[in-house]
């Protein structure tokens, strides 16, 4: 479902090192793969290239068979996409953001009862939604996020640190419908700091260090302290 | 979280439709812009400037129309009661020939104030326009008054850049344009909700101010202007403006979606507006001056006198009029004037009269042509700085521009002409040649009737407008292709 294939950024003026190197990388649905990694170490840059917001130096990324780069709008329909923080617009109720998410995602007209069960569905109360969003918290934008990433029943998920700022229940309920998503046939690539969000949402967990994806692991095949250790082996690496 | 209950997933959303997009948009830009007190304010402030500048022009169109109703009857008074006299001492004596103002100058002056509202109707002369109203008016006139087309000339094209300059940069700072575009919908239906929705709120704006000056339009209008061709006047200049305001809707959009930041956006948003507005006029204005260049009023009036000593005048001796005199003996075979069967003083001024209408025809419509030519050569960057074409567009439609005045300048010498014809033809019949002492009753002069002027239908402006027209449509093409182009390289980050 989602793929990559020899898939390389090269910003302009960083010549040194590719942001990402001959990446490849192939998601299933119903699979969730977590990668790991510091900081610059192209996880951002992987999903900004499965949704062409950059355009890649060489290689391939597709979703669901189609090259983002070459059919941007096509792969993007095919996505739900969740980053670090939702940014939505502050003057609108939540259920304004979510009905005017969906509407410009296309698809059957959703009606307000379906809206507001969306939301429900995604942990909002009901009477936060008719609330202006500029007074919401990060976590009950993030929901705004995944309500909108429901309602538009996309094959692959992606997903840019999306527990980053949560308190600890609210990133629980969030691996939780992760979980649940992936059950239902969806790809899914999340991008993370948090190692035991990876352990317990991933299928397969990458540990990515200065544009290369270095090692793979299986999730049942690792534990979390040996989960840790290889991380920070890594880390450590990226320092020196 | 509750129970999830997802639907099956693999089956890819069928896209949203082009118009669903857009609408989608413009509602949610309408909704953010209806909550942005900031936004009421400045919109009360500019309608309250439209509306006072509707007030004041119709104040002072209701003034001068008094005024000049006022000026006519007392011209007339004299005119009609100048009692026994010589036809052509009345010709002398002559009047005045009021210009009536169009109902439109309310919304744009024109050169209305510059050229003056009356003609003097004189024997053997052909006047230019007295009575500016700019003279009466301080030093502050040089500044330019308010007017409801400097508002829309000036002010909203601001007020477009201020809807427009974020419509994509402000997404792009605020995170927002990143979620919008993960959904897949085209960025350049995204662009044209934002359009819709910029250009509905100016509409919020235009269509009461519009609406007042219609019913201005039809208190002001009287005998000398049909209701029904004011009315497509400003079905025409609301035309006109509205592919300026769309312009400027769709440059702020475009440069918005190219800027790297609001500010960006909106430096370079206002350095144009103020190139438009405020340096085009100015510098096309000297370029048109020094290029096309025109007489001097003492040039224009020597080159006429000139011109004027080939003809006789009152001089009997000039060769001119000998050959004249000659001719006109021969024409009726007789040898001596006083033997002709009319008077012969009358044709002679009639035939002096005629060699002099060629002269001003000739000069006059030398003149125009030149001020026509300076003002195509000022309004040719119309496609770029679209205030050189909304101008003369405006005025235009207006009944205000140098056409329109050419015009009434026209109608007016026509009447002159009558006049001086009507003098003569009456010395020629009624007169005998070498009797000082023969005058012609009130009863002539009441005869000739009062300069009525039929101002041209809206056809008129529309054939001198017509390239100022092609620059305002090519500007709005220009500036949609500009913002499409941009939105089609848009990039969220």
């Amino acid at each position: 479902m989602l793929e990559a294939r020899e898939l390389t950024k090269r910003y302009e003026g960083k010549a040194d090192r590719p942001a990402l190197d001959r990446l490849n990388l192939h998601i299933p649905g119903g699979e969730a793969f977590c990668l790991l990694g510091p900081n610059g170490a192209g996880k951002t840059t992987t999903v900004n290239l499965f949704l062409n917001f950059i355009a890649p130096t060489s290689g391939q990324a597709l979703v669901g068979g189609v090259d983002s780069a070459r059919e941007p709008l096509e792969a993007r329909r095919r996505l739900a996409y969740i980053p670090e923080t939702v940014m939505l617009y502050g003057a609108l109720t939540g259920l304004e953001n979510l009905e005017y998410f969906t509407e410009i995602s296309g698809g059957r007209r959703l009606a307000r009862a379906e809206l507001l069960a969306l939301l429900g569905e995604a942990g909002l109360a009901e009477e936060a939604a008719f609330r202006r969003v500029s007074g919401y918290s990060k976590g009950m934008r993030q929901k705004v996020g995944v309500a909108v990433a429901l309602a538009r029943r996309a094959q692959a998920l992606l997903l840019d640190e999306p527990t980053s700022g949560l308190d600890p229940l609210a990133a629980n309920e969030f691996a939780a419908l992760v979980e649940k998503l992936r059950k239902q046939g969806m790809a899914i690539l999340m991008v993370t700091h948090d190692l035991f969000l990876a352990k317990q949402c991933g299928t397969r967990i990458g540990v990515m260090q200065a544009g290369r994806l270095v090692s793979v692991f299986g999730a049942d095949d690792v534990d979390h302290l040996g989960l840790e250790r290889a991380y920070l082996e890594q880390f450590r690496g990226a320092a020196a | 979280m509750s129970e999830i209950v997802v639907a099956k997933a693999p089956a890819t959303q069928a896209p949203a439709g082009r118009w669903r997009v857009a609408r989608a948009v413009a509602l949610k830009e309408w909704a953010e812009l209806r909550r942005d007190s900031r936004l009421a304010w400045l919109f009360g402030l500019v309608f309250l400037l439209m509306l006072g500048a509707l007030a004041f022009g119709a104040a002072q169109h209701m003034r001068l129309d008094r005024e000049r109703a006022a000026a006519a009857a007392t011209d007339r008074a004299l005119w009609t009661g100048q009692g026994a006299k010589n036809p052509h001492a009345a010709a002398h004596f002559g009047q005045y020939a009021f210009k009536p103002q169009s109902p439109l100058a309310l919304a744009d002056p024109g050169v209305d104030a510059y050229v003056g509202e009356a003609v003097w109707l004189e024997a053997h002369k052909q006047n230019e326009a007295q009575f500016r109203a700019a003279r009466d008016a301080g030093v502050g006139a040089r500044l330019g008054g308010l007017s409801f087309a400097f508002v829309l000339q000036t002010i909203m094209p601001l007020v477009a850049v201020l809807l427009g300059f974020a419509g994509f940069a402000g997404e792009r700072e605020r995170g927002t344009l990143r979620q919008l575009m993960s959904l897949g919908a085209s960025p350049v239906d995204i662009l044209a909700g934002k359009a819709l929705a910029a250009l509905g709120a100016l509409s919020v704006l235009l269509i009461p101010a519009f609406a007042a000056a219609v019913l201005a339009t039809l208190f002001l209008a009287d005998h000398d202007f049909s209701v029904a061709d004011q009315l497509e006047r400003l079905l025409a200049l609301s035309f006109g403006y509205g592919l300026y305001l769309a312009g400027f809707v769709f440059l702020a959009l475009g440069v918005s979606a190219f800027a790297k930041s609001t500010r960006t956006a909106l430096v370079l948003l206002l350095a144009f507006w103020l190139a438009n507005c405020f340096l085009a006029p100015r510098v096309m204005t000297d370029v048109a001056k020094r290029v096309a260049t025109l007489p001097t009023a003492l040039e224009f009036r020597n080159a006429i006198a000139e011109d004027k000593k080939k003809t006789f005048g009152h001089d009997e001796s000039h060769p001119a009029f000998v050959a004249f005199r000659d001719g006109v003996l021969a024409q009726y075979g007789v040898s001596r004037i006083e033997d002709l069967p009319v008077n012969f003083r009358g044709l002679a001024l009639r035939k002096d009269d005629e060699n002099g209408f060629v002269i001003f025809d000739k000069h006059f419509g030398a003149l125009q042509a030149g001020f026509d030519a300076q003002d195509r050569l000022r309004a040719a960057p119309g496609f770029l700085f679209p205030a050189l074409a909304m101008q003369p567009f405006s005025t235009s439609f207006s009944g205000t521009d140098s056409w329109h005045q050419y015009d009434f300048a026209t109608a007016a010498e026509a009447h002159r002409r009558r006049i001086q014809t009507a003098a003569s033809e009456d010395l020629i019949h009624n007169a005998r040649y070498g009797d000082a002492a023969y005058v012609a009753s009130r009863d002539m002069w009441e005869r000739i009737p009062s300069f009525d002027y039929a101002a041209p239908a809206v056809s008129f402006a529309l054939s001198h407008a017509r390239g100022d027209l092609v620059a305002l449509a090519l500007w709005a093409v220009l500036t949609a292709a500009l913002a499409g182009f941009a939105a089609r390289r848009l990039r969220p980050l």
